[in-house]
Formats: C-alpha cells, structure tokens, sequence
C-alpha cells in the first residue's frame, strides 16, 4: 500500500509535467497551426542552459537558492528568446503552408537543437538534475507512512498553477481573447484587427518557456542527458492529444493519467522501453476512438 | 518492351555500372560507407514510395530496417542459413510489420500518422530492441554478430569480403528503383496517387482505400526491410544504434531534402547520409589560423536540420526536384524539349 501510494507520486509528478509539456504543445497549435515535434528539444536546450548556470558558472559561495534562481532565469530568458527567433525566423514565413510541412520543419529544428545540445554538453554524460526545492525537503504523510519530497510538491503546484494561470489569461485578458480568436480562425481575426503575427510570436515564447520549464522540473526523474529530454516530446504529445489538441483543461487530466499509466507498471515491470509502450497505446487509443476527423478543425 | 522502358533499364545499368566501380581504389572505411549509402538508400526509397507516391508520413523507416537487420541477423547467427535465406526472411518480417504500422494509418493521415509512427519508433528503439524480455530477437546486448556469410554459395562478410555484399546490394537497389520509377505509371501507381491526391476521390473512382494503403506501407517496410537486412552482413554486427529514433527522423528530413517524389533522389540522399559524417569525422579536424578544431558527427546532423529548414522555405519540391525543373526550364527554353516551335511566315 505504501508503495503504491509513493508510485502514486512519483505518477503524479510525471504527471504535471507531461502536462506543462503537453500544454505549451496545445498552445503553439491552436493558434499558429504548428504541431511542434522539437518540444522536447527545445525545453532540453534551455535546461542545459539551466544546467550550465548552475553547475557551470555559479560561484561556490553564493547559496544554493541563489544559483537555482540564476539557473532558472537564464533558461527562461534564454527559452522566450528562443522562441521568438524561430517565430520570426521560420515559422512566420511558412504560415500559410499546410500543417504536416510546418510539423516536417520542427523535425528539422528537433535534428538541429538537438545535435548542437549534444556538441556543446556531450550526449553520453551523466548530468546532475537540477532541483528547485533542496531534496532534503521531504515530508512523511502520517497515515500512509509516505514520504513526499519537495519537488514533486513544486512540480504539481507549478503544472496546475501554469494551467490554470494560462486558462485564465486566455479567457480574461484582451490579449487572450486576441489569442482564441486567431485560434479558431486566423483570416477572420485579421479582418477584425487581431494582430496575427503578434499572437503568434506571443504563443511560441509562451510554448518556449513552459516547455523550458517541464524540462527541468523533469531532470531528478529521468537519466538526463540530450536524448531522453528531447524524446518527452512522445509523452507530452500523448497528453495533448487526449485534451484533443484543443482544451487545456483536458490536456492537463490527461498529463497527470499518462504519468500514473506510465508509472504504475513499473511497480511489476523493470523496463525503461515500457512506458513509452504505453504512451503510444494512449495515443492509439485516442486517435481511434476519437474521430481524427475532429482534429481537423483545429488544423490550419 | 517500349522505348521508354527500354531507356529506363539501360540508365539503371550504367548506374550500376558506373557506381560499381566507384569504392574499388579506396580504403576499407569507403567501402563499407559505400554498402551504408546504398543501405540508407533503401530507407530513403522506401519513403519515396511512402510519402511521394502514396502521400503517407512515416517517422518509423528505421525501424522497419531494423528489424530486417534484426531477423537476418537472428537467421544467420542462430540458425546459420545461406545469407539469401536471410535477407528474405527479413523482408518477409518488414512487409508484415509494414502492414500492422498501415492498420492505423486506415483510420488517420498527416500529422496524427506522424505522431503514430513517431511512438511506433521510440518503442522499438527504447523498449523491443533495447530491453531483456526482447533478446530472442535482438541476441541481448551485444547483438548478432555475423562473421563468415555466404550468398549464392559465395563468400561474403564485412572483413575481406565488402565489395562482394556491395555489388549484390547496388544491383537489387537498382532493380528495385528501376521496379519504382515503373510502378509510378503502371495501374496500381496510379492508385496511389488517386490516394495522395485525395482520398476520398479515390474511394469514390473505386480505389481500394484499405487495400492499397496497407500494400504501400508493406512495400515500403520491405524496401527499407531488405536495405536493412543486408545490415549484419556489412557491418558485422547488429546493434540498437543505427536504427534508432533520430535514424528514422534523419531519414524524413534527407528525403524531403533531396526530393520526396523522385526515386535518383534516394540515391543521392544515401550518399550524402553515409558518407558525409565519415568524411567530416576523417578529414574535418586539424588547426586553422593557430586554432584547433574538430567536426564531429552532429555537425552533420546540424546541418541536415537547418538545410531542411531552409529548404522546406526555398525549395519544396526537393533538392533533385528543383534541379530537374531548372534542367527542364533551361532545356525547353533552348527550345530542345516542349518548346513548340511555331513557324512565324
């Protein structure tokens, strides 16, 4: 029982950040009609940057709240700019084209960050992750006898408080609204003077920095290095593709139920291929009950 | 046979000619980067077929040769069969696998079929060939090794033998480019195109959607099903590597580049995969201006991201592609092809 209960957390951490993850996804598609395939590479290049500053360039004598608020902070910068030199870069001059062309281009961005990260930072090295909250943060739960550590606290509060925070600013703001009415058409959001190319430079920094931040809040979990951050991308689509490639609120219940499918078989199973076996099944599954059909709608 | 087709066999055979005699002066490290290109070559072919006839996205190519490599290995380690034996085997296995991955493609296209043989590529990379329950087929973690093979009762393996395995190899890949750029005209090639244009006008003409899309993705696994099961005979050894998830994402992105829709393209794109990080890694280090420097291998893969990139923006129809129309522009204007005189009294 207590061991199913500390799966259950390690499930639920995995969890949230399939949800950022799949959430930045969500974003970038719905309004600039591009399915990004270098997701996971993209946040994997930030949280080297993250790793660099921490492990790099920090100075010994600074405290350690210090160089992770360093740490993160450059990945973040570093993320949104990012994100804004492949909008204006790339993205922009492809944005009437169909959508699998743009999803062939972020192969190519995927192929290019990723064997940069790999020149710069060695592909075969153990990284140490990096860790928002001391890992000596641990709380017992009185009843269950279960231990529950700071970070995945922080992780879960982070994924739902992102969510959320991205929801609401969708729905509230001026500049969300502008978002949901590219959304749902680019040519009639043009006509009533939404700034398309604005929201669209908007969404991919957005995409970028939650995606930078899955990526690190993902590192204490995995065996990190250039590969296994730039194939999240597989999990963190699988969760989109439950909330339909459409609904943040859906896509973040489905984050959190791939990181407890994923997790709990590894109570019988000793396997690091196996849940990306169940990844694809959840995706399969969606897809073939789902009518693909639907999906289309969202496509631009 | 008419003239066209006769053209057609006699380009196949000076290429097999020509490209024949090619690795004979050099180094064994050329010779076996040769046997690779027309390897990846298949692979490449195989999403010509895939994605330029039939209008399919495939992100799996890799692993339909890997487990052709996979099962010739198995064959020739375990059971110790003729090498012909084995490369048959390995087709049969890709052709059935090809139409497994084809099931769910019935139901999806573009980018949710991306997304599917994407996950189809990271589980056989990360789980059935990496993991312990799979070491019937993958021969655990040191792989199959293959050292002495024969074929048609003739000695070949990677050590003394190369040019043999090579020669074999370039002479089914041009026979197999020769049976595609056929096929492109022939009844069923113009199913597949009925179906890359639109699907549902295809069903509507009588096409039959669920048998002709699983019959392409079969084809296409057994085409990079059979470059792949020369795999163990070439390199001596079968390992997880070659064909992981990023060998697959090389593949979509090399054949975009070179041209999807054109069979030479698959070639040119198979040289440029084998032999380009080899000689990169050979040559690309020393000093220049006082520094040192080196190029490594992810120079290489750099470089084919961002030349997509590019290309996909510049050219769409492919490196090959836009050199074709430029050679059909220069030569209609010179009034040589097309160009239809029209007598002015």
């Amino acid at each position: 029982m207590a061991a199913f209960a500390a799966y259950t957390i390690i499930g639920l951490s995995l969890g949230g950040i399939f949800s950022l993850a799949a959430l930045g996804i969500v974003l970038i598609y719905r309004t600039t009609g591009v399915l990004n395939f270098a997701h996971g590479a993209m946040g994997m290049f930030s949280t080297f940057i993250a790793w660099q500053v921490f492990y790099g360039w920090s100075h010994p004598f600074w405290p350690g709240w210090l160089s992770t608020f360093l740490a993160v902070l450059a990945a973040l910068i570093f993320a949104a700019g990012m994100g804004l030199f492949l909008e204006f870069a790339v993205f922009r001059w492809v944005r009437s084209r169909e959508p699998v062309v743009k999803a062939v281009i972020t192969i190519g961005v995927l192929l290019a960050l990723q064997s940069a990260a790999s020149l710069i930072w060695k592909n075969n090295q153990y990284h140490l992750p990096i860790y928002l909250a001391p890992q000596q943060w641990v709380w017992v739960v009185p009843v269950a006898d279960v231990p529950i550590g700071a970070n995945s606290i922080a992780i879960i509060v982070v994924a739902l408080a992102l969510a959320f925070g991205l929801g609401a600013f969708l729905r509230y703001t001026s500049f969300g609204r502008a978002m949901r009415a590219v959304s749902d058409s680019p040519t009639s959001a043009s006509l009533w003077g939404v700034p398309v190319g604005k929201v669209g430079a908007v969404s991919w920094m957005l995409g970028s920095l939650v995606a930078a931040l899955a990526a690190i809040l993902i590192t204490p979990f995995i065996n990190f290095d250039t590969t296994s951050l730039t194939l999240l991308i597989i999990d963190a689509l699988a969760a989109a593709l439950i909330g339909g490639l459409v609904s943040l609120p859906l896509t973040v219940l489905g984050g959190f139920i791939l990181g407890l499918l994923e997790t709990y078989p590894t109570i019988w199973i000793q396997s690091i291929g196996f849940p990306r076996l169940v990844a694809l099944v959840v995706i399969l599954a969606v897809l073939i009950v789902r009518n693909p059909r639907g999906f289309s709608v969202a496509a631009k | 046979m008419t003239s066209r087709l006769m053209f057609r066999v006699l380009g196949a055979l000076v290429a097999f000619a020509l490209l024949a005699r090619i690795p004979v002066g050099f180094d064994v490290g050329f010779k076996f980067d040769a046997a690779l290109a027309v390897i990846w070559a298949f692979g490449l072919l195989s999403l010509v077929l895939l994605t330029g006839y039939v209008g399919q996205i495939s992100l799996c190519q890799a692993t339909f040769a890997g487990v052709g490599a996979y099962t010739a290995g198995m064959m020739v380690s375990s059971a110790d069969v003729d090498y012909l034996v084995a490369v048959i085997a390995g087709v049969v296995v890709a052709f059935a696998l090809g139409v497994i991955v084809g099931l769910p493609a019935l139901r999806l296209r573009g980018i949710t079929l991306a997304i599917v043989t994407l996950g189809i590529a990271l589980v056989f990379d990360r789980y059935i060939f990496q993991d312990h329950a799979f070491e019937w087929f993958t021969g655990g973690t040191g792989g199959w090794r293959v050292g002495q093979a024969t074929m048609f009762g003739l000695r070949m393996d990677s050590s003394t033998h190369l040019m043999a395995a090579y020669l074999v190899l370039l002479a089914l890949f041009c026979l197999v480019a020769l049976l595609l750029v056929n096929l492109h005209e022939s009844g069923a090639g113009r199913r597949f195109r009925a179906i890359r244009d639109s699907e549902l006008a295809a069903a509507t003409m009588g096409v039959n959607l669920t048998r002709y899309k699983l019959l392409a993705f079969g084809m296409s696994a057994a085409i990079a099903g059979m470059g792949g099961s020369f795999y163990p005979l070439v390199a001596g050894s079968v390992s997880p590597q070659p064909f992981w998830l990023f060998t697959s994402l090389q593949f979509a992105a090399i054949a975009v580049l070179m041209g999807v829709r054109y069979v030479p393209a698959a070639a040119l794109g198979g040289a440029f995969m084998a032999f380009v990080p080899d000689v990169l890694t050979r040559y690309g280090h020393g000093t220049f201006m006082g520094h040192a420097y080196e190029i490594s291998y992810d120079w290489f893969q750099i470089a084919v991201g961002v030349l997509l990139i590019v290309q996909l923006i510049a050219l769409p129809d492919g490196v090959w592609g836009d050199l074709r129309s430029r050679v059909r522009h220069a030569r209609s204007a010179a009034g040589a092809v097309g160009g239809r005189r029209v007598k002015v009294a």
